[in-house]
């Protein structure tokens, strides 16, 4: 797995394991213990001692699991020792005593830092870190205060430490609130009880012995908290077996199988291409993200990446389920992938297709201005000069000579014709509207045009529109035998629709090859359609809607 | 096709096609007219008209360094000579642009005679 966030422990570094506490725990338990019934210390308040000691040593030990936790497996165990070291103050040498005193509340200020930090060891926000510090001056550097200031201290920072731990239960999904949750709440119960003893601290002054025992036993559900949050993981975690059926039967997007599957509703998919670049379902780009709020996974197949999983960086602390959820999602993505390929490369295609009409649309463009500057510069030229000399020469060649005029003018004509169809300069310089009221007017058949247009629109789609109007035009004068046509030109909010419409005899359809098939296919380079309406003896409505924003 | 009123009407000719030039000078004197210049383009059609003072001028739409129809309505604006606008392409071609612009008329180049242009300047 290649991953953004996992850090795995150097080998060297067993020498540093929590493991090798274990030992030193049960031993250090046993001789406070020893101390305990030696110097007539309450039973129950032994035994509670030495519960927590050992259960945050157990609970340590069983963090270790998770790579990110490592420094909360460090904290489990310093909190465990800080709380036999404690009980020194039970011994009868003067010195013991007062160094167990001393540090009396250390072990409570290094379960709040835990909290705080959980679960990959880093501050959950500034005034988390306040929270820290002050724990630490109260539990430590309170011992020096007057006992009302520290209790009173004491409260404002296990309050705080309170509305810290609920405000982040409250923001945890997915799989990270299933593997904190459990020791959060744990620890807001404990933080709770706490302020309830030096509540009663404050009250009375006395009788809070047996209050410390009971925050040492609800204390207890801190380490069983963090083995419940591993545990629950673990029973959430769906069978490989499971996962293949579930993933490869249900309809929705493979996206929404994987964020199921893995239950983290922020889960992407990321499918890689051929050339090394990502893109999601729909064949749209994608940029893998970089920085720690996210964890990248890649699924491989055949030795190959083919999909990159981008999701909460909680499921890192559940390698075995990312593991086999990327095991069976490399079977099915290899057809997604494909999928995606596939509707990248058609944007690519689409794209592709509309720059050449337009670069079609330039030489167009290019070739019309040519044929107006140059051969048909030279005609007129020519038939300016003709006229010119039939009218100073006798009538036999001037008769000849004004033949010979009529033909150049036809040939002008003509060219003139040629030169619109190719590319219309009316279009260019006055719009569409003007454009195809002029074609309206040369066209042999009454012919009514109708406009909401106000602004001018994108060549392209300008000039597909008009190309359009006067495919259709042409082929009501042709074939439609129709007694007059209409042209509506209409901007709707995200298109613009152009609508052309005669009373002649219709049965007209998109031929192969046709004129109006190579509009069509104009038309869909800019993702416009073209439709054909045309019952026989009903008239022809050719309809072309452009999309426009 | 010439009559007294013509005769000493002065023309300034703009049009970038040498050919076309030389042969409406030939049209326009033989009908009497005086061509006071050619021009082959916008700049230079403004400071012809700025030097000579024509009383008309014979302006092609296309021209290199800009469109016959900003020059015309430049002129119009400075209340210049009277302007006729020439074109290959035809009116049609261009829409309102024609009408807007001040010129006196339009005559497509093919259609060009000193009777066609007298018709509009005189």
């Amino acid at each position: 797995m290649a991953s953004a966030a996992v850090t795995a422990a150097p080998s060297r570094e067993w020498l540093r394991d929590p493991v090798l506490l274990l030992p030193a725990a049960v031993a250090a338990g046993l001789a406070v213990g020893w101390l305990g019934v030696h110097e007539h210390v309450a039973g129950s308040r032994v035994a509670a001692d030495l519960a927590l000691a050992w259960s945050l040593t157990i609970a340590s030990i069983v963090a270790l699991e998770r790579p990110r936790w490592r420094r909360t497996s460090w904290l489990l165990a310093a909190a465990a020792f800080a709380l036999l070291v404690a009980d020194l103050e039970w011994a009868s040498p003067h010195a013991l005593s007062t160094f167990g005193l001393a540090l009396q509340g250390l072990w409570a200020a290094l379960l709040i830092q835990l909290a705080l930090t959980f679960p990959d060891g880093r501050p959950w926000s500034r005034t988390a870190v306040f929270a820290m510090v002050a724990a630490y001056a109260v539990t430590i550097g309170g011992q020096l205060a007057a006992d009302q200031a520290q209790e009173i201290a004491s409260i404002a920072v296990a309050l705080l430490v309170l509305f810290l731990v609920l405000r982040r239960l409250h923001g945890l999904r997915g799989p990270a609130r299933r593997a904190q949750a459990p020791l959060l709440v744990a620890f807001a119960v404990t933080v709770g009880t706490g302020v309830v003893w030096l509540g009663s601290l404050l009250a009375a002054d006395a009788g809070s012995y047996s209050v410390q025992t009971l925050v040492r036993v609800v204390a207890l559900t801190i380490p069983v908290g963090v083995v419940a949050g591993i545990g629950w993981s673990r029973l959430r975690r769906p069978r490989t077996a499971e996962l293949v059926v579930d993933l490869q039967r249900d309809s929705s997007s493979m996206r929404e199988r994987l964020a199921r599957a893995l239950d983290d509703p922020t889960l992407d998919v990321a499918y890689r291409l051929g050339d090394g670049r990502y893109v999601d379902a729909s064949g749209r780009p994608l940029e893998l993200p970089h920085g720690d709020g996210r964890a990248i996974t890649t699924v491989t197949a055949g030795g190959e990446e083919i999909a990159a999983l981008l999701h909460d960086p909680a499921l890192l602390d559940e390698p075995a389920l990312v593991d086999s959820v990327r095991a069976t999602a490399a079977l099915v993505l290899e057809n997604e992938r494909l999928a995606a390929e596939v509707r990248a490369q058609l944007a690519e295609v689409r794209a592709s297709r509309g720059r050449i009409v337009a670069a079609g649309d330039a030489e167009r463009r290019r070739i019309e201005r040519n044929l107006h500057d140059g051969a048909q510069q030279r005609l007129v030229t020519l038939s300016v000069a003709l006229g010119l000399e039939a009218s100073g020469t006798d009538p036999e060649t001037a008769q000849l000579l004004a033949r010979a005029q009529d033909e150049v003018e036809q040939a002008i004509a003509e060219l003139r014709d040629l030169a619109r169809g190719i590319h219309p300069t009316l279009l260019r310089d006055e719009g569409l509207g003007a454009a195809v009221e002029a074609l309206a007017r040369r066209t042999p058949l009454p012919v009514t045009v109708r406009s909401t247009l106000r602004e001018r629109l994108p060549d392209s789609v300008e000039l597909a529109a008009y190309f359009v109007v006067a495919e259709a035009l042409t082929n009501v004068v042709k074939h439609a035998s129709a007694s007059q046509a209409s042209v509506l030109l209409e901007r709707g909010q995200q298109d613009f629709r152009v609508v052309i419409d005669d009373d002649g005899v219709g049965g007209a359809h998109i031929e192969p090859d046709s004129g109006l098939a190579g509009m069509r296919d104009r038309l869909e380079a800019l993702d416009a359609t073209l439709r054909i309406e045309s019952a026989a003896g009903g008239g022809t409505t050719v309809c072309a809607v452009l999309p426009c924003a | 096709m010439c009559d007294d009123s013509t005769v000493q009407k002065r023309v300034l000719i703009v049009d970038d096609h040498q050919p076309f030039r030389a042969v409406a000078r030939e049209l326009l004197e033989r009908a009497g007219y005086v061509v006071s210049g050619e021009a082959a383009g916008a700049s230079e059609a403004l400071a012809a008209v700025a030097a000579d003072a024509p009383d008309a001028v014979l302006l092609d739409v296309q021209l290199p360094d800009g469109d016959g129809f900003a020059v015309a309505m430049e002129l119009a604006a400075s209340d210049g000579p009277a302007v006729v606008l020439i074109s290959s392409r035809e009116a049609a071609d261009y829409g309102r642009r024609v009408t807007a612009c001040g010129a006196r008329g339009f005559i497509p180049k093919s259609k060009l005679s000193a009777a066609a242009f007298g018709a509009l300047v005189d």
